[in-house]
């Protein structure tokens, strides 16, 4: 090793001084290229044996390489192709050409527990390689994921730095937690905590979908397992790769909201609609008046990431290490919306001896990000309060007249560098405030996070075929804030008079230990492999402490310190400990093919978890696939139509057990909400039971059923399809007891769900001389059915989406309808006058709505009993994508390179409600500018109102939801890699620079930030102000050393 | 070499021993740190006095509407609007000052949540108290039942009062019976109310020690409530007999140590707690420092903030959020009379003296509730300030026990004219703040109660229960026949026996 870095150094040397070269140094050129055809081979790796000496073959296959001396062997390498040995004596030109080496050429699936050759593959699992997602913008992985895997539906929840996104493997599986189990080699890692991995260090990502794949993670795998897998070093010469962009990120688009004398004119009118009299007298002396997303959006924020790695190794060793950072500032508020996060990896695995194996992989990350700004919601924050303030305040009070008056001469309100106050609106109260102002106040508060997150493992393999492997993971993680609240007048809502310095500290360990036995063999073309483990599992071992200093003696973040001590009463301390909750697991696997015609895979899994009672302790979860590949068949003739065939087929069940813990115990609450004082200052402590309990809580159980089938045809084309149908049975969910008990409602294993849908994916490479093109598609459609939600039950509001001041919920999930559809009101049209209001009567001839204006919305009366009701509401569309594709194009040409990546999402409706309806002056949207008017003016929008006694803007109904399709270009680079022929002369293997766009484009008829409203289980599809998405351009460098 | 082999052949053998070893059931049974089972817990007289707090608990809650009983109340009677930031600021009030409420909008559901809760947690521990508690006394046990019971029929008695027609239980209600549960004739609920408070009335003390056990159910709380409670029911004889008790010599001390103070203002100070004419006090207290975070979960009078004036610079107050104004026609009985200045805190009058200067919410009248208001002077120093304000809210006074026994005994037909006891009654409250003497009518006494109680949350009750509401509340939207009671929160209604009152279905 020690005599590979001299050398290396010594030809490092050689290539950057011509004097150095010694007299019998070789000089050999030549082109390498494919056996089978001829092509040329590009990237083929030429190592001068026994040295770390490498140079690669540029795109037409040629490649230069200077040799110390005579008699040194040259190494051909590359991927899926047979390595050659080449002894050389003489200067010249070797042409090489490469077999195929069927072998390897296999592509190999991560499957949990072990790897599987593609080709055998039985259930249903997606891939992504690194190859799809390095130079790409990916600030966590589940965004990798977006578009380029079928039956995975992911919705951004918010476009601030470092926000998670919601995912779903296929589909809705639970009405609880639907996140999936992410398995980071080998070790689970919650998926709050996914972020602090590093897109440029993932070697691969599979999804597995189907039972019959996750079922080897049994009780936790039923909304989906995730698998991650970390690079590796290769055998072979060192490499020293930097991967890294930088960019400049805006906001993707601005909300169209009214200016001064719009927003005037609407309330001049709405206040005549209301009886009262004009407000404005001159709304066109108002002008344009503030506008309130310049003082919010930056349009310059920066991104980047950078990754340094170095990997190599030698037959007996391997390793990986890689440094990486991504920053990221907001595009709204930057000053408190920001991402920093650094990481540390080392993977290595050694061969210690001929049956040993032992290796570690370990990741460290240090995370810091500023996020005060709530991201979709309508309570305030500085994006909520740019939405919903009145165009008339100005941002800046800058007539000394105004800011000499209450309250800016009396209150300690925020000042810009000049002196001169932010303005206080006296239109728009409750949470907003001016959001300079706002960002003032909480300039330095931040929160981080450090994660080491590792396994390390021991293999041996005394007979040939027979791995005897153990695996110890963990992962240990520290969190916290800081954060200081100073004394400010932001409005007469909010303000504070006292100082507050807060700081928070965390920490959570988990474990877990596994161990495996497993056997291969293959006799006379049947090739078997069984697997037994046995795993233990603890998670959520940890606590955390909480801090205020009150009256603390500083005046922003930077002053403020815990060494400024105050009297004891004004410390206020809590603390926690987390339960863990544990698992205990015995698993098997048997897979089993005939000469790879037919395919068979059986897995049992038994787990035992911590979170349930004695009478449901343990669960078993069985699954079986089968395949058949038609085209291995002696009969089948090869041709060039149909190239593979395997069809497959499998059935499973996987279990859920995400419910908190000791639900199947009575237990008893105590504190807050049961304390009460006696006396003076005298605080007792309560004690009462929480919810009645539920001893035979168990697992939710969900089984699939897939049948798909994979095919390579016309030579250039892949395509693969599944359909799969699966039901979750015994959902874990409170009831919602009646108020009268007053109790908390308990948890039961109550509701059913369904899910059902279809999966292709579609795929097309061809090279053409110097033009080579890749396409790969997917379209997945997925739809859930809620089948059944306890005895008498037809419909449960729990979970249920609703904005502020909405007069009833905004969703429901009922029985026979998908999980949370918007529920509402229809309309039939704006009455347009008296005569339509007096003529729409119900059965007895009354009418409907006697308390209608012209201009109120006409409510559809469902129910047909001659008045307006909440029994009037329907089922109007689903919050929930059913439909999501992907596409992404390669295409390069000699030395250039271009991607298109885009995807999109269809079937849902977006809940538009970004105006904070008990805010009666808050600033409108400009859709109410084609408001109704006057007879025949609209059918569309109601008439302008602020007290609406017809309730058109307070009523849940169908005139909040917009269709929410869209399609995105999410990724659109242009690279171009500098000719070996140059680079390899300044010791470089590779460089290539690009240009990138990240979030180009959107096709949308959505009317808000973005049509991407995820978000956690309960607000889905509803838009409060979802923080924007950025659109960014990006300068990157790939280089390899 | 092979010895090598050796020990890694047996290292790795342990890993795997030690992996199956977590099999093991025990690994199954992690430590629950401190969640405390229902099974084992009321083992101790410290886990009983928990139990006995948690009843209380509810008494004290204010969000989201109740307020500590009075807040949501007051925007409902003529005293007061609703007021606030908009007409959609805390929408339950502005309902409910308006008569817009119907069975998924309004107060009610909290109104609800607030007594059966404190119900629920009576029945639990009564049963855990006759089930006997290791360690704790006869006489310790027969307090805590009494303090239970005296709890239960004070929650009964709110529910009864607003709603009507109420399920009603005295055990604690299992998975399998709850959603049985039906609505029964008030008479019935009344009589257990009557029961549980007399039950109270024989065991609980007379006396509490303020600093200590202050707030602490009394004699004479369960005996006010239950002369309350009777009067309620229009039982005029058996009401004055309970107030009577309670009252003692009308301008004298009570047996139970109640005497009017001698200051109207006193009443009502933060410093001042569990004064002699204090019955039935709940208690606040900043010692919670209580933060935004602990929504729901308040221990300051959050009403105070609630009263106080909007975006206020000036002495004596901080801000508040500008609820339940002064209407116009409370202001004119109140502007001349004694009691003015320690009831309205008159903002109209300090702005334009030049003194203060605030912002005028919605339906700002320039009049607020001036008991309760959120002062300079007793601010909490810790927490949240709006969440602190340590006032406690006096639920039954004396000179509302005094005017209600005054009541019972004229409906009783005992006269009011010079010489009689409820003449004597209604004087005494007079007399105290410098009022001359007027004959004790119904008229009178209502007039009174409305002076003498304003801004305590009595008023709208006062008006449903003498009939006068419907006259009163006219102009605001009150229905006879059907704004007397609150709806049956809609969800109640959703998979239970329970049915809507006919004029809000």
């Amino acid at each position: 090793m020690k005599k590979g870095v001299l050398h290396a150094f010594i030809m490092l040397c050689m290539c950057v001084s011509p004097f150095a070269l010694a007299a019998q140094t070789l000089h050999v050129t030549g082109k390498v290229t494919a056996a089978t055809d001829g092509r040329p081979l590009p990237g083929v790796t030429v190592t001068i044996q026994g040295t770390g000496t490498a140079v690669s073959t540029d795109n037409s296959g040629y490649y230069t390489i200077e040799i110390p001396q005579a008699g040194a062997t040259l190494v051909f390498q590359q991927l899926g192709m047979m390595a050659q040995h080449i002894e050389v004596r003489t200067s010249g030109a070797i042409n090489v050409s490469l077999e195929e080496d069927l072998s390897t050429l296999e592509e190999v699936v991560v499957i949990g527990y072990g790897t599987q050759k593609k080709s055998v593959v039985t259930g249903a699992i997606t891939s992504v390689k690194s190859s799809d997602i390095e130079n790409q913008v990916v600030g966590r992985l589940e965004t990798a994921l977006q578009g380029r895997t079928s039956g995975v539906t992911i919705t951004s929840n918010s476009g601030a730095p470092g926000s998670p996104a919601s995912i779903l493997v296929r589909g809705v599986t639970t009405i609880n937690n639907n996140t999936p189990l992410y398995v980071v080699d080998g070790v689970v890692v919650d998926a709050g905590g996914i972020d602090y991995l590093n897109a440029s260090d993932i070697e691969s990502i599979e999804v597995l979908k189907d039972a019959a794949s996750a079922a080897i993670y049994g009780t936790r795998a039923a909304t989906g397992v995730i698998l991650v897998t970390t690079k590796k070093g290769h055998v072979g010469d060192m490499r020293i790769n930097y991967n890294g962009y930088y960019g400049t990120q805006a906001p993707a688009k601005k909300l169209d909201l009214l200016n001064a004398t719009e927003y005037a004119t609407i309330r001049n009118e709405a206040s005549l609609n209301d009886g009262g009299g004009i407000i404005y007298p001159n709304p066109e002396s108002l002008g344009e008046g503030t506008d309130w997303q310049s003082t919010v959006f930056e349009n310059n924020a920066p991104i980047q990431n950078h990754e340094l790695s170095i990997s190599g190794g030698s037959d007996r060793s391997t390793f990986y290490t890689s440094f990486g950072y991504f920053g990221q500032d907001g595009v709204v508020t930057p000053e408190i919306s920001n991402y920093n996060r650094y990481n540390i990896r080392l993977n290595s695995d050694h061969k210690v001896k001929k049956w040993l194996r032992f290796g570690q992989n370990l990741g460290y990350s240090y995370i810091k990000s500023q996020g005060a700004l709530a991201t979709n919601s309508e309570f305030g924050g500085p994006l909520s309060s740019a939405i919903n303030l009145d165009p008339l305040t100005p941002a800046v009070i800058t007539d000394p007249d105004v800011a000499n008056q209450p309250p800016y001469s009396t209150q300690p309100v925020v000042r810009d560098a000049n002196g001169n106050p932010y303005g206080i609106s006296t239109n728009v109260a409750q949470e907003m405030t001016n959001p300079l102002a706002y960002v003032d106040t909480r300039l330095g508060n931040y929160g981080f996070s450090h994660n080491i997150v590792g396994n390390v493992f021991g293999e041996i393999e005394p007979i040939e075929g027979l791995r005897i492997r153990s695996t110890l993971g963990a992962k240990l993680a520290w969190w916290g804030s800081e954060s200081f609240s100073g004394i400010y007048y932001l409005s007469a809502v909010q303000n504070r008079s006292t100082t507050e310095f807060y700081r928070a500290r965390e920490q959570g360990f988990n474990w877990n230990i596994e161990n495996t036995i497993s056997y291969s063999r293959t006799i006379e073309g049947h090739n078997f492999t069984v697997l037994l483990g046995q795993g233990a599992y603890l998670n959520n071992l940890s606590s955390g402490t909480f801090i205020t200093f009150n009256n603390i003696a500083a005046t922003n973040f930077e002053e403020a310190t815990f060494n400024l001590k105050v009297p004891r009463e004004d410390i206020i301390a809590d603390a926690r400990d987390g339960i863990t909750h544990n698992l205990s697991s015995l698993f098997g696997r048997i897979t089993y093919d005939y000469k790879e015609r037919y395919l068979f895979t059986g897995i049992i899994r038994r787990d035992g978890s911590s979170k349930f009672g004695a009478n449901k302790k343990y669960g078993i979860f069985p699954s079986a696939s089968v395949g058949w590949v038609l085209t291995n068949e002696d009969f089948w003739t090869p041709n060039n139509i149909l190239n593979n065939l395997k069809i497959r087929a499998s059935y499973g069940v996987v279990g859920n057990d995400n419910t908190a813990d000791f639900r199947f115990v009575p237990t008893i609450g105590m504190g807050n909400d049961r304390n009460y004082f006696f006396g003076i200052d005298n605080m007792y402590i309560g004690a009462s039971p929480n919810a009645p309990a539920n001893p035979s809580l168990a697992w939710e159980e969900t089984s699939q059923l897939d049948i798909g089938f994979d095919a390579s045809l016309f030579r250039d084309w892949t395509l693969s399809f599944d359909w799969y149908q699966k039901e979750t049975s015994g959902i874990l969910r409170t009831v919602t007891i009646p108020g009268y008990t007053g109790l908390a409602d308990p948890w039961y294993n109550l509701a059913d769900l369904e899910a059902k849908g279809f999966e292709v994916e579609l795929g097309y490479r061809k090279a053409i001389g110097d033009f080579n093109l890749a396409v790969n598609g997917n379209i997945s459609r997925t739809t859930n059915t809620v089948n059944y939600l306890g005895s008498d039950v037809a419909f449960t509001e729990d979970g249920a989406g609703s904005i502020q001041n909405l007069a009833n919920n905004a969703q429901r999930t009922t029985i026979g309808q998908p999980y949370n559809s918007f529920y509402g009101y229809k309309i039939l049209g704006v009455f347009q006058n008296q005569a339509e209001i007096d003529n729409y009567t119900g059965p007895e001839g009354n009418p409907i709505q006697p308390n209608a204006v012209p201009g109120d919305f006409k409510w559809a009366d469902l129910d047909g009993n001659g008045s307006i009701s909440t029994d009037d509401r329907t089922f109007l569309g689903t919050a929930i994508p059913t439909l999501t594709y992907g596409m992404t194009i390669n295409a390069s040409y000699k030395d250039f390179d271009l991607m298109i990546f885009g995807q999109g999402s269809a079937g849902n409706k977006i809940f538009q409600g970004l105006r904070r309806l008990d805010i009666t002056n808050a600033n409108w949207h400009s859709k109410i500018l084609n408001r109704w008017v006057g007879e025949g003016s609209t059918n569309e929008r109601p008439r302008a109102t602020l007290s609406d006694p017809n309730q058109n803007y307070s009523k849940a109904s169908e005139y909040f939801l917009e269709d929410g399709a869209y399609l995105r270009i999410k990724t659109l680079q242009l690279g171009y890699t500098l000719p070996v022929t140059w680079v390899s002369k300044i010791g470089i293997n590779k460089i290539r620079a690009y240009v990138s766009s990240n979030n180009l484009l959107t096709f949308t008829k959505y009317t808000g930030y973005d049509p991407e409203v995820g978000g956690g289980s309960d607000t889905w599809g509803i838009d409060a102000g979802v923080y924007p998405q950025a659109r960014s351009f990006l300068f990157g460098l790939n280089l390899t050393l | 070499m092979k010895r090598n082999t050796t020990y890694l052949t047996l290292s790795m053998i342990a890993a795997v021993l030690i992996g199956l070893g977590s099999c093991s059931d025990a690994f199954l049974d992690p430590d629950p740190k401190g969640t405390l089972m229902e099974e084992t817990y009321y083992s101790n007289p410290d886990e009983a006095l928990a139990g006995l707090v948690s009843v209380y608990d509810p008494i004290g809650w204010q969000t989201a509407v109740s307020y500590l009983n009075f807040g949501a109340v007051n925007s409902a009677s003529d005293d007061h609007v609703a007021g606030g930031g908009g007409p959609n600021d805390m929408e339950t009030w502005q309902r409910w000052s308006n008569y817009t409420l119907n069975e998924s909008q309004g107060p009610q559901q909290d109104y609800w949540n607030r007594n059966f809760t404190g119900v629920s947690r009576a029945n639990i521990f009564i049963q855990k108290l006759e089930a006997g508690i290791p360690g704790l006394s006869e006489a310790v046990t027969a307090r805590y039942l009494a303090e239970a019971k005296f709890l239960r029929g004070y929650f009964y008695f709110d529910l009864v009062r607003l709603f009507r027609n109420i399920p009603f239980y005295l055990e604690p209600l299992t998975t399998d019976n709850m959603r049985e549960q039906v609505q029964v004739d008030p008479t019935v609920v009344y009589a257990q109310i009557e029961q549980d408070l007399k039950d109270a009335l024989a065991v609980l003390p007379p006396t509490v020690p303020a600093a200590t056990e202050g707030g602490r159910a009394t004699k004479g709380m369960a005996q006010a409530l239950l002369g309350k409670v009777y009067l309620y029911q229009k039982k005029w004889t058996d009401a004055a007999r309970e107030l009577a008790v309670v009252n003692g010599t009308p301008g004298g001390t009570s047996e139970y140590g109640y005497r009017l103070l001698e200051n109207f203002e006193d009443v009502f100070r933060p410093d001042n707690k569990f004064h002699a004419e204090s019955i039935l006090e709940i208690v606040c207290s900043q010692g919670g420092a209580r933060t935004w975070d602990h929504w729901g979960q308040f221990y300051g009078n959050v009403a105070t903030t609630m009263f106080g004036p909007r975006g206020y610079s000036g002495p004596y107050y901080y801000s508040g959020w500008s609820f339940c104004p002064i209407t116009q026609e409370l202001y004119d009985l109140l502007h001349y009379d004694p009691r003015f200045k320690a009831t309205v805190a008159d903002l109209d009058s300090l702005e334009k003296n030049g003194i203060a200067q605030y912002e005028k919410g919605y339906m700002n009248t320039g009049w607020f509730i001036q008991k309760y208001a959120p002062l300079v002077e007793f601010a909490a120093t810790s927490g949240v300030r709006e969440l602190n304000y340590p006032q406690d809210y006096i639920e039954i006074r004396l000179a509302d026990t005094y005017l209600m026994e005054a009541e019972a005994l004229i409906e009783d037909g005992q006269g009011g004219g010079p010489g009689t006891r409820a003449y004597q009654l209604l004087n005494a409250v007079r007399g105290r703040v410098g009022l001359n003497p007027i004959e004790a009518t119904l008229d009178n006494i209502f007039l009174e109660r409305r002076k003498e109680l304003a801004t305590e949350g009595h008023r709208w009750y006062d008006l449903v229960r003498s009939g006068r509401a419907a006259t009163a509340l006219a102009s605001r939207g009150f229905v006879a026949g059907k704004h007397e009671v609150l709806p049956i929160p809609y969800a109640e209604l959703l998979n239970t026996q329970l049915v809507q009152h006919d004029a809000y279905k």
